[in-house]
């Protein structure tokens, strides 16, 4: 099939930066990951359950983010928390420029609502 | 939502990863039902919570394929999911039997139709002929009059036999006979054959012996090998068959042998039950034998074995030398007439014949093959339409781990068993449609028992077609259903979606398709009839609707010479003494009916090609013939007492073709003809009577004469008289009056006229008949297949349509523009039918009679026919989308 898998591709899939944007203050477990995403993207982007963990499994094979230990205020075991990686950074800085370099053409073509 | 609700949903998620692979129901599963519990949690209400598991419906379709097909563990292609799958698709067609039985019907009818007709096309044209070496095989055969090749004169079969250039040569000829069974006499197919035909053919009896060469010479004995076939079928394989006497035209031969198994005749598929050897020709006859000794008569075919290392052409240069000899020996017979060898390759049945036939089975082939082709188109597209409705199936097996390829494959697999069911059912048709051939009157174009059965090569063929057509209406929905992306087909699935573009395209080039054939096949069954009514309409030159037959036996009689005109004279006044009889008459051969033929000089008549002589039809008739059929006479006189036995002359009359053909516009009486190589110009034209047809409606006009009985001794056949009445009425009364008579004179043939001649069309009409099912078959699917068409489109739209009509569209106008959307591809699919259609009238103008290869009755016809069908089959649908009210349209949408 003609779409990469590779979570590293660029452009980012759109679950997989949402992702990275929402580990990178702090780190969370899946239900944290999608109403986080869900608040960042103002309701417009909802993780379904297989998107979201197909995403996390195959981010992390990829190395762009890693579980790790549960906080102690923690009480449900069945919680895996991830955490973003330095490389998972890196990618999402560099995507993040990128829209950056697209959002600035788009302005300078006035193609922008000015919020009043 | 209460805490029960609530585990509900649960289970129902729980139950949906089962679509993940293992690992990662394993590794996510439980976060994955907390994150759903979550989201059900916040959904309020049952509109929201079915919405959240919409979304996560087609969620867990589309990352769960994408897992599966990055998983070297899911999803196998080996012979245990091959199996599964066959278990799955058999499954599947039980499930919807109406589906299923009428696929079945549609293929039994398409693949049985092209059994048949493979099987009759292969034992008549393509089977290799069972003998040894077939390639030193050779047909031999003398130039008919006309100069083409034809059967040979018997002392040439033996001047061949002397040729170094052969190690073999064998001389058959083909007669019926009546086998007097214990269930009294019954015809039998026979042929008078050469004790070398054996080593010719490289065969040798399976049973006692063949014949020897002392039985090359008659009067030395009868004797008869049975066919292996006939000595199956109806002396039930008895072992001490030979030795046994059989009694054929009353005479007793001695069964020596049995033919070796495979060989059922010089003429296949025609079946022979006994050969006869030239010894025994007297069973046919006194003519029979003394043909043996004419040079003038050309009754044999020839087969030879090349001797070692001679080629063909080495053999044709000895046959033109043979020729130039018998040329210079007997001008009167062979002045240039020519010999000519064919390699067995070369020859099916007769290099004058083959033409037709072959262009006869290939017209038969394109036939069959066109509504198989039909039926395919209409398969393909019921699967099709039954594939979006299975998309969703089909996308949920995706997702279940089933890689693309394995989809598809399931189509297939349910097409092929489709297939293989059709083609069971239709190999049963086949062999119904076998059994029922010969009994079928086919005219001139087999003369007698048909050996037409399924074997291996057919087989072979059958399960060769079964699977092209399998994968030929499977591949277009398996394609399809593997190009399907998941999520897509999911959403569509709730939609009630068309497969878009592509599959509406593909639906629309099959009915194009459809159209185009089903035009095909009506023009050609219009062709056909217009030329059969053409035939049955036809003026034959006789009072057909007046006149009723009878078929003399009088072989048990003991009569000849003197007596035959004693006997004819009593069974005339016998005929004229029953009630309703206004005259009667014995002839040797009905009109339209092809027999008796003798090559001829004419007085100052020079043929144009050929010989001196012309090959001509003519019969023996008592005096009242010509009043009795109704046939003019034109000038001269009728026979009459004047013709007397034992004058120097005979009178002979001619019909009006022979006399123009013969002498144009002189007057015709006095004019002298003679056989081929006599003396003297014995026969003398005394009058001209009207055309009839000679050996078939419909011919071009044929010289043919006449002789009277008082001056030829031969008993001729028919008994016929002329009513006022119903002449069917009188058959029973003539029956006993030919019981009566003093002698023992057989009848073992009755009938009128009318239904003499409309047997005579029994072919044509049977191809009219066969075409016109066909046709009316396609017809039915290519309707079926714009219905279908319209239909989806029509519930595609009928959100669209809801909202025109709410916005005030006439009902009129809707049905216009539905209809609209089939009118290109209804009228595409007749242009490229007419295109065929004219190319292929062309082919067939031959078979036609008294109508135009292009004949825009027909053509005009076929179209209006087809767009009748496709404006019902589209209006139907059409119209209800009109009916339907257009707040339930939007609703629906």
């Amino acid at each position: 099939m003609a779409r990469s898998t590779d979570p590293r591709a660029i452009p980012l899939r759109p679950p997989v930066y949402h992702i990275l944007l929402a580990l990178v203050r702090h780190d969370l477990h899946g239900l944290g990951i999608a109403d986080e995403v869900d608040d960042a993207s103002e309701g417009a982007v909802e993780l379904g359950p297989g998107t979201l963990y197909r995403s996390l499994s195959e981010m992390a094979e990829a190395g762009l983010i890693r579980t790790v230990a549960a906080p102690d205020a923690e009480t449900d075991p069945r919680r895996k928390y991830y955490a973003i990686t330095p490389e998972g950074r890196g990618l999402l800085a560099l995507e993040t420029a990128r829209l950056g370099r697209l959002v600035e053409t788009a302005r300078a073509r006035n193609a922008i609502l000015e919020q009043a | 939502m209460t805490e029960r609700q609530g585990g509900g949903h649960e289970r129902a998620f729980r139950a949906l990863l089962r679509v993940y692979p293992t690992w990662f129901r394993d590794a996510h599963g439980e976060e994955m039902a907390l994150l759903f519990m979550e989201r059900v949690k916040r959904a309020k209400g049952p509109g929201a919570r079915a919405r959240l598991w919409w979304r996560v419906l087609v969620d867990a379709g589309e990352t769960a394929a994408a897992l599966r097909r990055r998983d070297p563990r899911g999803g196998g292609m080996g012979m245990g999911t091959l199996l599964q799958d066959l278990r799955y698709a058999a499954r599947h067609l039980r499930r919807s039997p109406v589906f299923t039985a009428g696929a079945v019907a549609l293929l039994a009818v398409g693949i049985g139709a092209n059994i048949t007709v493979f099987t009759v096309v292969d034992s008549l044209l393509l089977r290799p002929p069972p003998w040894a070496h077939p390639e030193e095989v050779v047909h031999v055969y003398q130039d008919s009059d006309d100069g083409e090749p034809g059967a040979s004169a018997y002392p040439a079969t033996r001047d061949m036999a002397a040729s170094d250039a052969f190690a073999a040569v064998a001389a058959t000829t083909v007669g019926s006979v009546a086998w007097g069974g214990p269930d009294g006499p019954q015809p039998v197919a026979i042929e008078y054959t050469t004790s070398s035909y054996m080593e010719v053919l490289g065969q040798s009896a399976q049973r006692g012996r063949w014949f020897g060469p002392e039985e090359d010479v008659p009067g030395s004995g009868l004797v008869a090998v049975v066919s292996a076939p006939t000595w199956h079928a109806r002396f039930g394989s008895d072992p001490d068959v030979v030795g046994r006497t059989v009694r054929l035209n009353g005479q007793p031969l001695t069964i020596i042998g049995v033919g070796p198994e495979g060989l059922t005749g010089t003429y296949t598929p025609l079946l022979t039950d006994f050969w006869l050897s030239i010894s025994s020709t007297i069973v046919g006859g006194p003519y029979q034998v003394q043909n043996l000794e004419l040079r003038a008569d050309h009754w044999y075919d020839v087969r030879a074995r090349l001797a070692p290392g001679v080629t063909v052409q080495q053999a044709q240069s000895a046959m033109d030398a043979l020729a130039a000899r018998l040329g210079q020996e007997y001008p009167e017979y062979d002045r240039g007439r020519g010999i000519t060898v064919f390699a067995s390759k070369d020859v099916r049945v007769h290099p004058q014949g083959d033409g037709d036939l072959f262009a006869g089975g290939a017209l038969l082939s394109a036939v069959v093959l066109t509504v198989l082709l039909l039926a395919c188109a209409n398969l393909a597209n019921l699967l099709l339409v039954r594939g979006l409705s299975r998309s969703g199936e089909m996308a949920v097996r995706s997702a279940l781990g089933a890689p693309r390829g394995r989809v598809a494959r399931l189509f297939l697999i349910e097409s092929l068993l489709l297939s293989a069911l059709g083609g069971g059912v239709g190999l049963l048709l086949t062999r119904w449609a076998l059994a029922a051939l010969p009994s079928l009157p086919f005219g001139d174009v087999f003369g007698g028992t048909l050996d037409l059965g399924i074997d291996g090569r057919v087989a072979i063929f059958s399960v060769g077609l079964m699977a092209i057509t399998g994968v030929l209406f499977g591949l277009a929905p398996a394609i399809r259903s593997a190009r399907t992306d998941v999520a897509q087909a999911l959403r569509d699935d709730r939609r009630g979606g068309s497969g878009g573009r592509g599959a509406t395209r593909l639906r629309s080039l099959l009915v194009a398709v459809q159209v185009a054939a089903s035009l095909v096949l009506v023009l050609g069954t219009g062709l056909l009839a217009r030329s059969l009514r053409a035939l049955q309409t036809l003026d034959a030159g006789v009072d057909v609707d007046r006149i009723a037959y009878l078929r003399a036996d009088w072989s048990q009689s003991g009569v000849e010479g003197e007596a035959v005109r004693v006997t004819l004279d009593e069974i005339l006044q016998r005929m004229e003494a029953i009630p309703g009889v206004t005259r009667a008459a014995v002839v040797s051969r009905l009109p339209a009916q092809g027999s008796g033929s003798t090559t001829t000089e004419v007085e100052g008549y020079t043929p144009p090609a050929g010989t001196a002589a012309v090959e001509l039809p003519f019969a023996s008739v008592t005096d009242g013939y010509f009043e009795t059929m109704g046939i003019p006479l034109v000038a001269g006189r009728l026979f009459d007492d004047d013709d007397v036995p034992g004058g120097t002359g005979v009178a002979i009359l001619v019909n009006e073709t022979a006399a123009r053909r013969f002498w144009g516009d002189a007057d015709p009486i006095g004019r002298r003809m003679r056989g081929q190589g006599s003396e003297s110009w014995t026969r003398t034209v005394v009058g001209v009577v009207g055309d009839v047809s000679v050996s078939r409606l419909g011919e071009p006009p044929r010289p043919m004469f006449y002789f009277s009985t008082r001056q030829r001794t031969a008993p001729p056949s028919y008994v016929v008289v002329r009513t006022d009445g119903d002449p069917a009425a009188l058959l029973g009364a003539m029956r006993q009056e030919m019981a009566r008579l003093s002698v023992t004179v057989g009848v073992n043939a009755q009938g009128t006229l009318a239904g003499h001649f409309g047997e005579t069309l029994a072919t044509p009409r049977l191809a009219a008949r066969a075409m016109g099912a066909f046709s009316a078959l396609a017809l039915l699917l290519a309707g079926l297949g714009i219905y279908a068409v319209v239909s989806f489109s029509v519930a595609r739209r009928t959100g669209e349509l809801g909202i025109r009509m709410a916005l005030g569209a006439e009902r009129s106008w809707v049905v216009r523009m539905v209809v609209r959307e089939v009118v290109g591809v209804v009228v595409a699919g007749i242009l490229v039918g007419l295109a065929l259609a004219a190319f292929g009238a062309s082919r067939i103008a031959g078979l036609l009679y008294g109508v135009d290869a292009l004949d825009p009755i027909a053509f005009c016809g076929a179209v209006v026919t087809l767009l009748a069908v496709a404006w019902v089959a589209a209006y139907v649908p059409a119209r209800r989308a009109a009916r339907a009210d257009p707040v339930e349209a939007l609703r629906a949408s």
